[in-house]
């Protein structure tokens, strides 16, 4: 029911939080973000099928196509970026741009 | 919260450390075998919470192989690999949704997902591929902290969720009947219209800044640099 969902859907993010900061790959760590979206849309469409009170209602299952939108524009945009960033120094490594980082 | 999920967890964590790449070499396979372990009893304990319900052999087979394909998207140490099981993933989590009677939302994950992102992000993978694993590609970052961050926040969550015994627990709910379309379609465009403009506008807005990034050539993005 609710919580054997609601697990799984953790999980999946506990997972994708793992990998986001511990790859070291510009590409994976987009990919981990998106893991952690999957969770989230198990977990709003589980709320919305079975709610602590009252009749299941479909607002999860809208919100997780809000979610979906977010998710294409983010792959976009994040997308866009990594190739830029790619041509810039000719490698995907996240430690390779530190210039903004608080020494 | 059951000791057993805890124990369960305690494994998760290890198995993934073993096996996060660079962590220990040697004991990734081990790693693996741990996490699988692992991720099975889970499912198991998690499917029998489901009893009375229908389709209990539908959420343990497509939990269990979202949560392995998870494992493998953290773990493997080859970009294309890990984008694939990626796709495993989604597929095992939209038919989870469809058991849930999200039938339009399992449709828009396949198409939008597995269909138009990660064909996205395999092109980018094979833009950037190099002819041998990369260092950053085998080698990752305090893999120790991150399995430990990682753990916390679950038994954090987990022991949120269990904190009502199951008897208070939602209870098992008939289908909704009606049109499964017409179901999401009517509050989409009538409650939400407003955030349904946003996010037409939104995608807009991230289209022309995709364009706009990715036209920039790199001599010009190296000025200022250096």
């Amino acid at each position: 029911m609710l919580a054997a969902h609601l697990l799984v859907g953790a999980l999946l993010f506990a997972l994708g939080l793992v990998g986001f900061v511990t790859r070291r790959n510009l590409i994976i760590i987009f990919l981990c973000t998106e893991m952690m979206f999957q969770g989230i849309i198990l977990n709003l469409v589980a709320f919305g099928r079975y709610p602590l009170e009252g009749p299941p209602t479909f607002d999860g299952q809208v919100f997780s196509l809000f979610l979906i939108a977010v998710a294409a524009a983010e792959a976009a945009l994040g997308l866009a970026l990594v190739v830029l960033l790619y041509r810039h120094r000719g490698t995907l490594d996240a430690g390779a741009w530190t210039t903004l980082r608080d020494e | 919260m059951p000791i057993l999920l805890i124990l369960m967890l305690v494994l998760g964590a290890v198995g993934l450390f073993l096996a996060l790449p660079g962590g220990r070499a040697d004991l990734s396979r081990l790693g693996l075998l741990v996490l699988a372990i692992g991720a099975a009893l889970l499912v198991a304990g998690l499917t029998q919470q489901l009893a009375g319900e229908p389709g209990q052999a539908l959420f343990a087979g497509c939990s269990l192989v979202a949560l392995l394909a998870a494992l493998r998207v953290v773990t493997h140490r080859k970009p294309v690999y890990s984008a694939l099981y990626f796709v495993l993933l989604v597929v095992a989590v939209s038919i989870l949704l469809v058991r849930m009677q999200a039938e339009f939302v399992f449709g828009a994950l396949l198409i939008v997902y597995a269909g138009a992102i990660l064909v996205t992000y395999l092109f980018v993978i094979m833009l950037a591929q190099q002819a041998r694993p990369a260092p950053y590609d085998t080698r990752s970052r305090e893999p120790l902290w991150g399995c430990l961050a990682g753990f916390v926040l679950l038994t954090q969550v987990a022991a949120y969720v269990y904190r009502r015994p199951a008897s208070e627990q939602a209870a098992v709910l008939p289908r909704v009947g009606g049109d499964a379309i017409l179901n999401v379609a009517t509050p989409l465009l009538t409650h939400y219209v407003v955030g349904l403009e946003i996010v037409g506008v939104l995608l807009l807005a991230a289209l022309v800044g995709a364009i706009a990034i990715a036209r920039r050539p790199a001599a010009t993005a190296d000025e200022g640099e250096d």
